[in-house]
């Protein structure tokens, strides 16, 4: 059995030791994108937010749009490591530490943009409740110190998520590696020997935060949908934004989660820890959220178009019959149709079809967030002001940019620290036959090894 | 000395060596296991297994959720603006930023308990071998009073592949 | 007893000349954004009219709305900024703070008016157009939010004249620019705390109505208009 640990300890630490030229090129290619949007954002910041798309009376475009939708992919890891965790589920081990990577880069991308979006950008401290000599505190009931509140309630609480269960692979690296890189993940590891206390603090710690971080994750997303919800916009004052918004957020983690997964899997030659199973238990945890996604959107529209109010019909049309039509049934499409179609059929419920799935899922829910923060105000009460909204080149350089920044993170991530916890998958595997015999009849559904 | 141990290959022969040394009179704090994954279906897994880190999480949730209350009361009030009709101390908004805060406190509780309790931020582990990230399990006693060390040096070798190491 | 100011607008005396846009330009160092960012709806108009058109061909009738910051009691710009940039007064008025604005947009947003604007970019007036600049209106850079204040200027100099006459405001004293400059007198302005005033008494007449009264907004501008079966 130790030589199977030890395999397993060399397979997972094989990125870290070895490096490949895909490796440069994938950091070469993405931190040149990031760049441009770098020099995007340095542009807008100079001249205005003139040079993005937005203009009376849509204040809010792309910026809040991206703002949305990468909170809500940082949901994955709260979910899938959290949740499965408390539950002790057993095909968590694979998957926890590629879900906390990308809620912690998804946040911090995220909290991005409530700063570059704003007109004077250097001021965003503004935001912060501390003592100043200008005596004034921030606004205590706008829904944007919440999210200032939230968002780092959730980033720390993210990072720590992250961090405390790699203590141990540090460990593990440290001992494992000579000269410069074992004193660095020496220092990384705070001097972790792996005594019984020690591990018994570290899992209580990591319930307790498991437990604390769910409902953080659960009023995060909340606090960002009442960022819409708390103006009287025809469209935005709905009180189903709520939980609407963290089902939502849930359902792009998870695709978020199962194209990292399917990328590393090929890039990192994990296809001995992340098995089939793993897919389809995700890809099944997608279609759910999938049918919770559709049932979300149609209570919303039945209740708009049964009222039919003077003021909300014009947005309710727009969406489903104008301008914004095409994108609206696009989105139907990419989030219900196809993942619903794909992932209820076992045959192509693979590893390929959920990756399709979630791609579609992924351009979907980014469409949902757009078609929520846009047409609302491209129709607001007074007719004379209906306008539309056409993003500029910066904008979508800035998104790309978001996306980018992503890719290349993780790449960076992956490079440094095993992206399975290997002392998690050791733990999993079967304890001594002496104390507890193999089942013989059923299988648990998703076991770590064969 | 810093310590005496011996390395096992699997849980088995690690139970068999902390019954021994048991038996030869150690008691359960004395004894050091150490392992590269937490093997909680082992009995030895138990050992210093108390703690209290859900009190402290739910005592660092109660002055999260203190000072967040401290806070916006009485900066409401410092800068009584109207908004909108509002009022100056409005509960609904500051429930949420109260939630916020103590979840923060409960968090920041845990994590710090945790590295200051578990003997973290050492600068070397003192009684370690890295044997033990090649999946060895580590069973000794760290610095041992006499008495312990001789009950280690009987206890610990329980078949002939076992070598007795002192630190 | 405090002051409490509002306005009516005759939409019967309305005939969409502009001249009200015009002066509030003038009044408040409004920018004029140029053609191109014009086309792009970023046009500043603190004061605007809106036109409508009414009945089919060929009983059509076109009608005129001036719209600027109603200074809703109830204001839902208020509570959503971050930085207290947007408070309101002890008059009444709707504040919005240069100063502290960091240009979220998310009272923009609240509006139901749409009558709150953002500067895309750094306003600039070639020279000698500089000169034109009111002194007593501060000039505001990229990324702030601004809007109509009433003219809060002239109300804090009538407030002042008042004050060091040792006497109270009297009706009429204060005129803001787009009431100054309409030439059918449809603006009136002054202290709805005062019943006898003219701008309470108009509030009171029966073709009196608020734009969007069922948002509970609480505006401070009433519209006159004769109310016909149609």
């Amino acid at each position: 059995m130790r030589a199977t640990e030890n395999t397993m300890a060399a397979d997972l630490l094989h990125p870290l030791l070895n490096t490949s030229w895909r490796f440069y090129a994938l950091v070469i290619a993405f931190g040149s994108v990031v760049a441009s949007g770098l020099a995007a954002v340095s542009f807008q910041a100079y001249y205005g937010i003139g040079v993005w798309g937005i203009h009376n009376p849509i204040y809010w475009g792309f910026g809040i749009t991206n703002f949305i939708f990468w909170i809500g992919i940082s949901h994955a890891g709260t979910l899938i490591s959290a949740i499965l965790r408390l539950v002790d589920a057993q095909w968590r081990r694979p998957v926890t530490r590629c879900a906390e990577v990308i809620t912690a880069f998804a946040l911090m991308i995220g909290a991005m943009f409530p700063i570059i979006h704003l007109g004077r950008p250097w001021l965003f401290f503004w935001l912060v409740p501390y003592p100043t000599e200008r005596l004034i505190w921030p606004n205590f009931r706008s829904p944007l110190v919440w999210d200032f509140f939230a968002i780092s309630t959730y980033l720390t609480g993210s990072l720590l998520f992250l961090s405390l269960p790699m203590i141990p692979d540090f460990a593990l690296v440290r001992d494992k590696t000579t000269g410069l890189r074992s004193k660095v993940y020496g220092l990384l590891a705070l001097g972790w020997r792996g005594t019984t206390s020690q591990w018994h603090r570290l899992e209580t710690a990591m319930q307790i935060m498991a437990v604390a971080i769910i409902p953080v994750a659960v009023s995060v997303h909340t606090i960002v949908s009442f960022d819409l919800s708390m103006a009287p916009t025809p469209g935005w004052h709905s009180t189903i934004f709520a939980p609407y918004f963290v089902a939502g957020a849930i359902f792009s983690g998870i695709a978020g989660l199962i194209l990292a997964m399917a990328f590393l899997r090929k890039f990192l030659h994990l296809e001995k820890y992340l098995h089939p199973i793993h897919f389809e238990n995700l890809g099944k945890l997608l279609l759910t959220m999938s049918l919770l996604w559709g049932y979300f959107v149609f209570s919303e529209r039945l209740v708009v178009w049964y009222g039919n109010d003077a003021a909300e019909m014009p947005v309710f049309w727009a969406t489903q019959r104008g301008l914004y039509a095409p994108l609206f049934w696009t989105m139907v499409t990419c989030n219900f149709v196809f993942p619903v179609i794909v992932l209820s059929i076992k045959k192509t419920r693979t590893i390929l079809g959920c990756a399709l799935a979630s791609c579609t899922v992924v351009l979907g829910m980014w469409l949902e967030r757009f078609l929520i923060v846009v047409p609302p105000l491209s129709r607001k009460y007074l007719p004379y002001t209906y306008s539309s909204y056409w993003p500029t080149p910066v904008e979508f350089t800035i998104l790309a940019a978001s996306g980018a920044a992503m890719v290349l993170l993780y790449t960076l991530f992956s490079k440094f620290v095993p992206i399975i916890a290997i002392w998690e998958m050791k733990a999993g595997e079967h304890p001594s036959p002496e104390l507890e015999p193999v089942a013989q009849q059923e299988r648990r559904l998703g076991e770590t090894h064969a | 000395m810093k310590g005496v141990y011996a390395l096992y290959p699997d849980g088995a022969s690690a139970q068999r060596a902390v019954d021994n040394l048991r038996r030869e009179g150690v008691t359960d704090s004395e004894i050091t296991v150490i392992s590269s994954a937490p093997m909680e279906d082992f009995e030895f897994s138990h050992i210093g297994g108390k703690n209290r880190l859900w009190y402290v999480a739910s005592l660092g949730g109660a002055i999260g959720l203190i000072l967040s209350t401290s806070l916006v009361v009485f900066m409401e009030r410092d800068w009584a603006v109207n908004t909108g009709g509002m009022p100056i101390v409005a509960w609904w908004p500051n429930l949420i930023v109260m939630f916020e805060m103590t979840m923060l406190g409960g968090i920041f509780a845990t994590v710090g308990t945790l590295i200051a309790t578990s003997g973290l931020l050492r600068r070397r582990p003192p009684f370690y071998d890295p044997a033990v990230s090649d999946g060895m399990i580590m069973v000794g006693v760290e610095a041992p009073s006499a008495q312990a060390a001789t009950a280690a040096e009987r206890a610990l070798p329980i078949s002939p592949e076992i070598t007795l190491k002192t630190i | 007893m405090a002051h409490k100011w509002g306005m009516t607008v005759d939409l019967d005396c309305c005939d969409g000349c502009g001249a009200c846009i015009t002066a509030c330009h003038a009044e408040n160092n409004i920018p004029t954004v140029g053609e191109g960012q014009a086309a792009r709806g970023r046009a500043m108009h603190w004061m605007r009219v809106e036109s409508y058109w009414e009945g089919e061909f060929p009983d059509v009738r076109l009608k005129f709305r001036p719209v600027m910051c109603q200074q809703c009691d109830d204001a839902p710009c208020e509570p959503v900024c971050p930085t207290y940039a947007s408070s309101h007064t002890d008059e009444g008025l709707n504040a919005q703070i240069y100063n502290r604005c960091i240009g979220t947009r998310y009272c923009a947003n609240a509006c139901p008016y749409n009558v709150r604007f953002f500067d895309f970019f750094n306003p600039a007036w070639d020279k000698p157009l500089h000169l034109q600049l009111n002194p007593d209106v501060s000039v505001r850079e990229v990324g702030v939010m601004e809007k109509c204040t009433f003219c809060v200027q002239r109300i804090q100099a009538g407030k002042i004249d008042a004050e060091a006459e040792k006497r109270d405001v009297k009706d009429g004293e204060i005129v803001p620019a787009c009431a100054q400059a309409c030439p059918p007198k449809a603006i009136v302005f002054g202290d709805l705390n005062d019943p006898e005033s003219r701008v309470s008494r108009l509030s009171r007449s029966p073709r009196g109505h608020k734009l969007l009264e069922d948002v509970g907004t609480l505006p401070k501008v009433t519209y006159l208009e004769r109310q016909t079966q149609v």
